[in-house]
């Protein structure tokens, strides 16, 4: 059982760099908007033109 | 010379100065910006301040608060030798604060514009770089009291930058509470099996390592709330949740390093991440809500083409005055409210009320701010200008009752913070008592009933309720004015009904002219007929605005519930009822008189169509059980025809503002709530009577009207939907107070018994609020 002396602490370096990634995610603005993208391949890209 | 120190501000000023004269004494100030915020002051009688404050305001406010104006300079719009900047002012919590940064603002000189909009604390500001530095009056303001701070943080707004933080403490107590639930797994196996004791102690640190960083930082807003309302000396829902989440930490902490019996950070990571969910929850419902009244207030064009000196010209729209002529191209957008002087164009007005069809305006149509032209270049008189058009009565509108409290929500505020204090209390009283009958789970229990005990399903039944049936109501075309209205609405025993303008379009046109007399002539009678209506607010007159008349009207006097009198080519005319024109009684009043001299000269016959869902409305409301009256001032014939059509057999006819606020008054006192549906201006009275009120909206009157909603566009839908939304959310509001009496009752003997598991505390209080969050949300559609 003495692995899990190491096992622990390398899945909490792992969710401390998953909540790294998700903080840096959430302050790039990736979650300000979750409607409008989906609406965006409706937008027909040659009329754009 | 003797040193003075000015009376608001405390700075120092000299002799000769300017002064205000304080209890009939002249005291010194040190310039006319405190000679300004003096007055405003004591205007608004609040110079009792300057008694109570225990010591002038110290000079240091003005330095140590200083801004830095960098941070401005990249939102500065320059124009022309005027500069503008919108910054975000801090500190602002009543429309005083706002009215007063902006007397402090245009007192400075070189400040040419100054407004708050008070729901996002938003200013803006236009003024001369060439009289005053940007830093300077950004210092007037911090003088004062609040903090402008950029409205762009690194280009996020505070609204968005609040969002962000909530999703990040919701994300962290998640991953936090999913790892902690991880090792609490193994430290119940442990108990049951037997575990090494170096096991348990290092599952206990790795827990205590993983719930630091979730109470510290997700868990933050719930201390800022405590901290807060203690030192404001109203403890709120914050203060049992922030003394649940200390105590279970730092007891968990003690436990650890002492080799305890217990910790308990599985079910602080647990509460803390349903909190932070509720709040989460909470928070987008909110913004949606502001999203959909910032809908309301499109970005309108910053310049307006108008002609000076028979030349046109482009000038900032604050400069555009009432009576300039604005020239419209297609596909412009009306900056302002206007008349169109001639020709005829038709005009996207989905900004104003919904209604996606192009509207065809002809000369002397009025064209309010936001329509979009679609068809000719067009030249418009200037009616009205900024806040007072009709879009910015609209925006006003939407504002105000977003800030509102309706009664029931204060009401429940006051319930939820006897409640707290009953729980603290309680707690102390359990707390006591555990110590004496078993000292060892003393601790423990008092914890599970702080835990168990939940205060926020209380607080958020009401509120929430109402929040969520705002964007329901929006979205179908109704502004809500007053909320008290919803729980009136709900109530409601019988709707009234007015029939021009409400159960019609209000927009009548000529059926037929008949001339009595052969003198006259049919165009020659339409044009007076034309002339003097123009002046008329009555929603017969619009039948008249298609007429294209030269003449012109003057001494045009309205006489209520008749019609119009006024001087036409040097003759006095009268035009309105057979009563009015030439004294004969016509109960049948089915057609508009025109004459002189006591005798009938035309007779002009009218006819207003039936709203296209009149029918259909009317019969769903009388299906829901409710009365349905008609109350018109019109014509006994036209009234029985609507009636008739829409099958309503209470009708009465010919009736003044005063016969209908009778009727009503008759209906009150058989116990009867009534709800009135009409003309927001011409019924004043009869709105005001009434328990609730819904009026359409004639564009122009939207401002002004005292109903407590108001419809937009051209369907009488949004009455039923008022109805339906109004009963929803108050089955939704009992409910959720049901539910949330219930789980007091329940949960609160059981946890104070010592029956309840904390961690079983913590899913139960924060599933009922989480509970009563998602019954409001089904109100927002």
């Amino acid at each position: 059982m003495s692995i899990l002396y190491m096992l622990i602490p390398v899945g909490l370096i792992l969710i401390a760099f998953a909540a790294g990634l998700f903080f840096w995610a959430v302050g790039n603005g990736q979650f300000d908007d979750l409607e409008e993208p989906a609406m965006l391949v409706f937008d027909d890209d040659e009329a754009r033109e | 010379m003797i040193a003075l120190s000015c009376y608001h501000c405390g700075l120092p000023t000299h002799e000769g100065g300017p002064t205000v004269t304080v209890d009939g004494a002249q005291q010194p100030v040190c310039c006319s910006g405190c000679k300004a915020v003096y007055e405003l002051i004591q205007d608004n009688g609040l110079d009792h301040y300057y008694r109570d404050r225990q010591q002038p305001p110290a000079e240091t406010a003005a330095d140590t608060r200083r801004v830095s104006a960098r941070r401005f300079q990249a939102d500065v719009h320059r124009n022309g030798d005027q500069a503008a900047l919108e910054v975000y002012v801090e500190g602002m919590y009543c429309a005083a604060c706002s009215s007063l940064v902006e007397t402090t603002l245009l007192s400075i000189d070189g400040v040419e514009r100054a407004s708050i909009d008070p729901l996002n604390h938003r200013l803006n500001v236009s003024w001369y770089p060439a009289r005053i530095e940007l830093v300077d009056w950004l210092n007037a303001i911090t003088g004062i009291g609040y903090r402008p701070r950029p409205v762009t943080v690194d280009g996020v707004s505070p609204a968005r930058a609040e969002q962000r933080a909530s999703l990040k403490r919701l994300l962290l107590a998640s991953l936090g509470m999913m790892q902690v639930m991880m090792f609490a797994i193994g430290l119940y196996a442990g108990d049951a099996q037997g575990i090494d004791a170096r096991m348990e102690y290092f599952f206990r640190l790795v827990s205590l390592a993983v719930t630091t960083p979730v109470v510290a930082y997700s868990a933050q807003p719930f201390f800022i709330g405590a901290v807060r309302g203690v030192a404001a000396g109203r403890p709120g829902m914050d203060l049992p949740v922030a003394l649940a989440i200390g105590l279970a930490f730092f007891g968990s902490v003690y436990s650890t390093f002492t080799h305890g019996a217990e910790v308990w950070f599985d079910s602080v990571t647990m509460f803390v991440f349903f909190l932070t969910l509720g709040r989460h929850v909470e928070l987008r419902a909110r913004s949606r809500a502001t999203e959909k009244a910032d809908a309301l207030r499109p970005q309108l064009p910053n310049t307006a083409t108008v002609i000076r000196n028979e030349q046109q010209v482009d000038i900032p729209i604050a400069e555009v005055r009432t009576d300039d002529l604005l020239v419209l191209m297609p596909g412009d957008q009306a900056p302002v409210d206007g008349v169109l002087l001639e020709g005829s164009t038709s005009v996207d007005e989905s900004v104003l009320n919904g209604e996606s069809h192009p509207q065809t305006r002809s000369a002397g149509d009025e064209i309010p701010a936001g329509s979009i032209n679609l068809d000719t270049c067009v030249q418009l008189r200037v009616l009205r200008t900024g806040d007072s058009t009709v879009l910015g009565g609209i925006r006003r509108l939407a504002r105000s009752a977003q800030l509102g409290r309706p009664q029931m929500v204060q009401t429940a505020d006051r319930i939820a913070r006897l409640f707290i204090s009953a729980i603290l209390v309680l707690a102390i009283a359990v707390a006591i008592v555990w110590s004496q009958l078993d000292p060892s789970r003393a601790f423990v229990v008092t914890l599970t009933v702080l835990v168990v005990t939940c205060p926020c399903a209380l607080a958020l039944a009401t509120p929430t309720a109402f929040a969520a049936v705002h964007s329901w109501l929006s979205s179908a075309g109704l502004l809500l004015k007053n909320a008290d209205a919803v729980e009136a609405l709900a109530k409601a025993d019988r709707v009234v009904f007015d029939k021009t303008g409400t159960l019609t379009l209000g927009r009548p046109n000529i059926a037929d002219v008949r001339v009595t007399d052969t003198t006259l002539p049919r165009d020659t009678a339409l044009q007076i007929a034309a002339a003097l209506e123009r002046h008329s607010r009555h929603p017969l007159a619009r039948a008249f605005a298609d007429v294209d008349s030269a003449l012109i009207a003057k001494q045009v006097r309205a006489v209520p519930g008749h019609g119009v009198e006024g001087h036409v080519n040097g003759q006095h005319w009268k035009l309105g009822t057979r009563e009015l024109v030439s004294g004969e009684s016509d109960i049948q009043r089915r057609s508009v008189c025109l004459g002189r001299d006591g005798k009938c000269l035309a007779e002009f016959t009218l006819a207003d169509p039936l709203r296209a869902d009149a029918h259909d409305v009317v019969r769903s409301l009388q299906r829901r059980g409710l009365a349905i009256s008609l109350l018109s001032g019109d014509g006994e014939a036209a009234v029985r025809d609507a009636a008739n059509a829409l099958g309503v057999q209470d009708w009465q006819a010919g009736m003044t503002p005063a016969d209908k606020l009778e009727c009503i008054r008759d209906w009150q006192a058989a116990g009867e709530k009534v709800v009135m549906v009409g003309d927001g201006i011409n019924d004043a009275p009869v709105i005001s009577g009434a328990d609730a009120s819904i009026a359409p909206s004639h564009a122009a009157d939207v401002a002004q009207t005292r109903a407590d909603m108001i419809m937009l566009g051209h369907r009488l839908q949004p009455v039923a939907t008022a109805l339906t939304a109004s009963r929803a959310t108050l089955a939704i509001v009992r409910q959720n107070i049901a539910w949330a009496i219930l789980y007091n009752a329940l949960a609160l003997p059981a946890a104070a018994a010592g029956m309840v598991p904390t961690w079983l505390a913590a899913i139960g209080m924060s599933a009922s609020s989480l509970l009563v969050v998602m019954n409001s949300l089904r109100l927002s559609r």
